[in-house]
């Protein structure tokens, strides 16, 4: 998609993904900062422990946008295989690693971490699809 | 699916990039129809069929 012609439905993708993941970044960082140095007790411990999720939630959501949105279908159809096999790849992983976890005492992947996974997986996993129609 | 359609673009000297524009779809999404890889639903068939002023037997082949 990067060296070809966006759709429109992939520009207004990226222009919600962008910057909900500068918002992850910033976010996060505050929160961190807060914990360490001015940790909040009662609900508002809660309300900042769950602040870095939104924008990840925002990034989701834009996912199903973009498959909402697209017009064109084969363009939906490749970004739908990628995501399944991105799917499949984070619940393979982490299926895995819980495992290791539970009878091998490997560290603990803390749960925030799967959308990292399915987000790593689903870079590669578009031109993967891409290149099975060429 | 086999299809007539990358004859029929030569035929009227369009680019995959004419085509794509005339029926409203990425250059990517021509090519994959062209290859054969890549069957297009009955709505996107039927444009292309319109667009080439063809029923849609005589642009796509059935195997079958």
């Amino acid at each position: 998609m990067a060296c070809q012609k966006m759709t429109r439905a992939a520009k207004r993708y990226l222009a919600r993904l962008l910057p909900a993941m500068t918002l992850y970044v910033l976010v996060l960082a505050g929160a961190d900062w807060l914990f360490h140095h001015h940790p909040p007790s009662g609900w508002l411990r809660y309300a900042l422990a769950v602040a870095p999720a939104i924008p990840v939630i925002g990034a989701i959501a834009a996912m199903g946008l973009y498959l909402v949105e697209e017009a064109d279908e084969f363009q939906r159809t490749v970004m739908t295989q990628a995501m399944l096999l991105a799917v499949g790849f984070t619940l393979a992983t982490t299926t895995v690693w819980g495992f290791l976890e539970t009878y091998a005492g490997v560290a603990h992947l803390p749960g925030y971490l799967v959308f990292g996974i399915f987000a790593a997986a689903l870079g590669p996993a578009g031109p993967l699809v891409r290149w099975r129609y060429r | 699916m086999r299809n007539r359609l990358k004859v029929l673009r030569a035929e009227r000297d369009w680019s995959q990039a004419d085509l794509a524009d005339r029926l409203q779809v990425s250059r990517q999404t021509v090519n994959a129809l062209e290859t054969g890889k890549y069957d297009p639903s009955l709505p996107l068939a039927f444009r292309i069929a319109r667009l080439f002023g063809l029923p849609i037997e005589a642009i796509f082949e059935d195997e079958a």
